[in-house]
């Protein structure tokens, strides 16, 4: 039996673009719950369950759609953490960004980023890019099961 | 004597000349002690004395010459120079008339007593000094020395009564030539004749700097011996009876000159010539006229220093005037190379050379007739390669230089500066060989004959000229010259480290500039961007949720905010790219042309869909660049070659390649033709700028960005991009790339 599945989570500080990513994922019509935090602080507070998490018990997310520019901590630091952190390593991580950057693509991947997503300017092309993602990391991906048996608050 | 079998005569520099232990005949010498005693006498004293030489040794002169003017005799025992003889007077003795002389040498006073052929010369003034003194009138109005020494040759010829007088000059190497000459029949010419530097040894020279006059008056005579009771042999170096080395008098026997006298010319205490005077027969110069020759040829000397020092100076003037132009085009410049080279006459007039070349940052510049590159730098490697100063020259690199000879054609004189210490900065001027036929008196590189088992040193036999062409010699540097270059060094090394001042300042603020550059675009792609894509955003999903609320005209001006959003949105991501461009690095590849027309043709096959295109494809050749951005420029060419033959049925698009060698070397040539809608030529330099556009948006999209950025690549690729076309006629793209050095070839 599958457990209950797993909430995307999002992390983006422009309501905006909250609105429309949101959007784009609803046209998926995917069942995970989608989370959205406002900063690097609160995503890593969110993955740990702590501060104004302590206590979630939503599970680790299937997915993180990550921002690359955030107040406080940046995306590429929540990048880091994430993968620097045995706990959080396997859990899929999404660089959505406006940055046509190149350095910020090769350091996204140097810390392990799974996908990296330039938002079109374009509607259509942007949902295009959630659907696939969506439908990749969230519903098709399955984790490592020693992971889901391992993780202390699955239990 | 040296291993070479062939007697030198430079042997003769180490014949000690001044130490002859022997007099000529035409005087009698005596040493004295302090106290008049005499020490040493000539053998031939006997005529004076009534009984032989050594009958003197020990006692008083005055007790053994009886009639000896007493003033003459106080003289002696005063002071008395060592340099010249001092002239006391004349004195007769047993019916003969003798001028008296005395001078030092180590501890004894020398009196001689040379004997006069005629009355004794009276002390007051002479006629003979009229000539002279007109004479040196003329020498001060001459402009230049040059016509002073016929002149003077003339006049000794007068006074002395030879039968030839040269003026005789000597040159670096202490060859000599015969400026100026004046004779009678008696003696043969040997104007223009040069002379090697063996003929007048270096010993000899240096007591020709020391005792300015010398006489031979009859090269047959039989040396009189000095008795002696002193235990070093007298130093007689400025003794007038002096006998002459035995070379000296075959020398002579073989010139056919009986008698000689010789006057040093002496410029700032330098050896610079000699009046040389020859006699077919014996003959005796009395002292007072020999002083006149001396004085005219010091006379002369000083001309000749002060007409050194003005042709120095105005050197300066003119050498220093090309500096002052060099200077103030290097401090124009934008760098010190440019300058020098911006003036090359005033380049090579620092040094008055007729090539130069400045060799920086492994470049080598030419100006005028320098050698090729690669031999400047062999020299420089050879300069390198040794105890390097700052300055090198020479007027004959063949012979210190192994393999200089190769090109003594333009570079026998070099003249160098070095500008760097660690790195090969230098600035050579170059003189071609000066290939001048030289009239020898005498082959100088033959002076013997072998003359049997003991061959003895011999001067030359054959006077006869020989023509020698000396090879790989250029003019000699002058000191001005010299100095020029070293001053132009000095300012060069100036105004480079100033440069590097201003440099190392200027990469602070510029990369300060890029850094600020960078965190501009940065922030722009990530702010700028945001707000389109949030309009596009909206305004879609207004549409469709919305959309069947609005009439026609709601849904068109929904559309428009689309569009343009859209529009604006990816006019800030070409700029972006185009901006990114600058500063991504190249990675330079070897890249399948055909292949990558073939991809690009698949990539516009959406485009391209339905339409009939008439592609003309011939084989390319690789080309060598970024792999990405080289698709990137092709792809843009393609693209637009199809963009705008929308509605040509059929459109026609050729693509050709080449390899050329051009000016920069091999490059590879594509060409993209199409017959679209063309362009008016006039517009052509519009073609490849940011944002300029040449047809209506609404007939043909785009930003303007793709023949910019097509350029840009190019640029920065070296290699040039080109645009033919005509209006209604279709167009002709082109961009070149430095071909890969070797193998390659089209397939």
């Amino acid at each position: 039996m599958a457990s209950t599945l797993r909430p995307i989570l999002l992390v983006e500080d422009s309501p905006k673009d909250i609105e429309l990513t949101l959007a784009a994922l609803a046209k998926c019509q995917l069942a995970n719950e989608i989370d959205v935090v406002r900063d690097g602080v609160e995503a890593l507070d969110y993955l740990h369950s702590r501060g104004s998490f302590a206590g979630r018990n939503t599970g680790e997310p299937a997915v993180v759609l990550l921002d690359l520019k955030l107040p406080r901590i940046d995306g590429l630091e929540v990048l880091e953490a994430i993968k620097n952190d045995p706990n959080l390593r396997q859990i899929p991580v999404v660089m959505l960004t406006s940055s046509r950057e190149e350095r910020d693509l090769v350091t996204s991947y140097k810390l392990g980023v799974n996908a990296f997503v330039v938002k079109p300017v374009g509607f259509q092309a942007f949902l295009e890019a959630i659907q696939d993602i969506g439908v990749f990391w969230a519903i098709l991906n399955e984790p490592p099961p020693h992971r889901l048996s391992g993780a202390p608050r699955e239990s | 004597m040296p291993a070479d079998p062939r007697p030198d005569l430079t042997a003769c520099d180490r014949e000690p000349i001044h130490v002859p232990g022997s007099i000529q005949p035409h005087g009698v010498l005596f040493a004295l002690s302090a106290d008049r005693v005499v020490e040493a006498a000539s053998a031939n004293a006997d005529l004076l004395l009534g009984g032989p030489a050594e009958t003197a040794l020990g006692r008083p002169i005055e007790a053994v010459v009886t009639g000896l003017d007493p003033a003459h005799l106080d003289a002696v025992v005063g002071p008395q120079p060592f340099d010249r003889a001092v002239r006391l007077g004349p004195v007769s003795l047993n019916d003969r008339t003798f001028d008296a002389l005395a001078h030092r040498s180590g501890d004894v006073t020398i009196l001689e007593l040379e004997l006069l052929d005629g009355p004794p010369e009276p002390a007051g003034p002479d006629l003979r000094h009229e000539p002279v003194a007109a004479l040196v009138g003329r020498m001060q109005l001459a402009r230049r020395t040059g016509e002073l020494f016929d002149d003077v040759a003339r006049v000794i010829l007068d006074l002395s009564g030879f039968d030839r007088v040269l003026i005789y000059r000597f040159d670096e190497t202490w060859s000599g030539t015969v400026l100026a000459e004046a004779r009678n029949e008696a003696l043969p010419s040997y104007m223009d004749l040069r002379f090697p530097a063996s003929d007048i040894p270096a010993q000899a020279r240096d007591l020709y700097r020391r005792n300015r006059v010398r006489q031979i008056p009859d090269a047959g005579y039989r040396p009189v011996p000095i008795v002696s009771r002193l235990d070093k042999p007298i130093d007689l170096s400025s003794s007038v009876l002096r006998s002459v080395s035995p070379v000296h008098v075959e020398y002579m026997q073989n010139m056919g000159t009986a008698a000689s006298m010789s006057v040093s010319i002496l410029s700032e205490g330098r050896l610079w010539g000699l009046i040389s005077c020859h006699n077919r027969e014996p003959k005796r110069v009395s002292p007072a006229v020999r002083a006149q020759c001396d004085l005219i040829a010091q006379i002369l000397a000083m001309r000749i220093a002060v007409e050194d020092v003005h042709g120095d100076a105005a050197d300066r003037v003119s050498v220093q005037a090309a500096q002052a132009r060099l200077l103030s085009a290097m401090a124009a410049a934008t760098d010190f190379v440019t300058g020098l080279q911006s003036l090359p006459d005033a380049l090579l007039g620092v040094a008055r050379a007729e090539g130069a070349a400045i060799v920086h940052e492994g470049r080598v510049t030419l100006v005028g007739a320098a050698p090729e590159p690669r031999q400047v730098q062999a020299i420089i490697a050879w300069l390198m390669a040794g105890e390097e100063d700052e300055l090198f020259e020479t007027a004959s690199l063949g012979q210190v230089m192994p393999g200089g000879e190769a090109f003594a054609d333009l570079a026998s004189g070099v003249l160098a500066v070095s500008l760097s210490r660690v790195h090969a900065s230098h600035i050579l001027w170059f003189r071609s060989e000066v290939v001048r036929t030289v009239t020898w008196g005498g082959n100088p590189h033959k002076q013997f004959e072998p003359m049997g088992p003991d061959t003895r040193i011999s001067p030359r036999k054959s006077f006869a000229a020989w023509a020698e062409t000396v090879r790989g010699t250029a003019r000699p540097w002058t000191p001005a010259e010299i100095d020029a270059a070293r001053g132009l060094r000095q300012a060069v090394v100036e105004i480079v480290l100033k440069r590097a001042e201003e440099l190392a300042s200027l990469t602070e603020d510029l990369q300060r500039s890029n850094r600020e550059l960078e965190a501009f675009s940065y922030s722009i792609s990530h702010d700028l961007r945001a707000p389109f894509r949030h309009i596009v955003g909206y305004a879609e999903l207004l549409a469709e949720r919305y959309g069947a609320g609005l009439d026609d005209r709601g849904r068109h001006y929904l559309a428009s905010i689309t569009e343009s959003a859209q529009t604006a949105g990816k006019l800030v991501d070409d700029l972006l790219h185009f901006s990114q461009l600058g500063r991504v690095q190249l990675n330079p590849v070897r890249i399948d042309m055909d292949r990558l027309v073939l991809e690009i043709q698949r990539s516009l096959a959406f485009e391209t869909g339905q339409r009939p295109i008439e592609w003309r494809l011939s084989p390319l050749p690789p080309a060598r660049g970024d792999a990405s951005l080289v698709r990137q420029v092709m792809f843009n060419l393609v693209a637009n070659a199809v963009k705008y033959t929308r509605g040509r049925e059929p459109a026609v698009i050729a693509i050709r390649g080449r390899r050329e060698i051009g000016e920069a070397g091999a490059e590879t040539i594509y060409e993209i033709e199409d017959n679209g809608i063309g362009f008016d030529m006039t517009y052509v330099d519009k073609l490849f700028q940011v944002f300029q556009r040449l047809n209506r948006a609404e007939d043909f999209e785009g930003t303007g960005i793709g023949l910019a950025l097509v350029r840009r690549i190019v640029d920065r690729h070296g290699g040039r991009t080109m645009a033919r076309g005509e209006v209604g006629k279709g167009a002709i793209f082109a961009f070149s790339l430095p071909a890969e050095p070797a193998s390659g070839g089209s397939a």
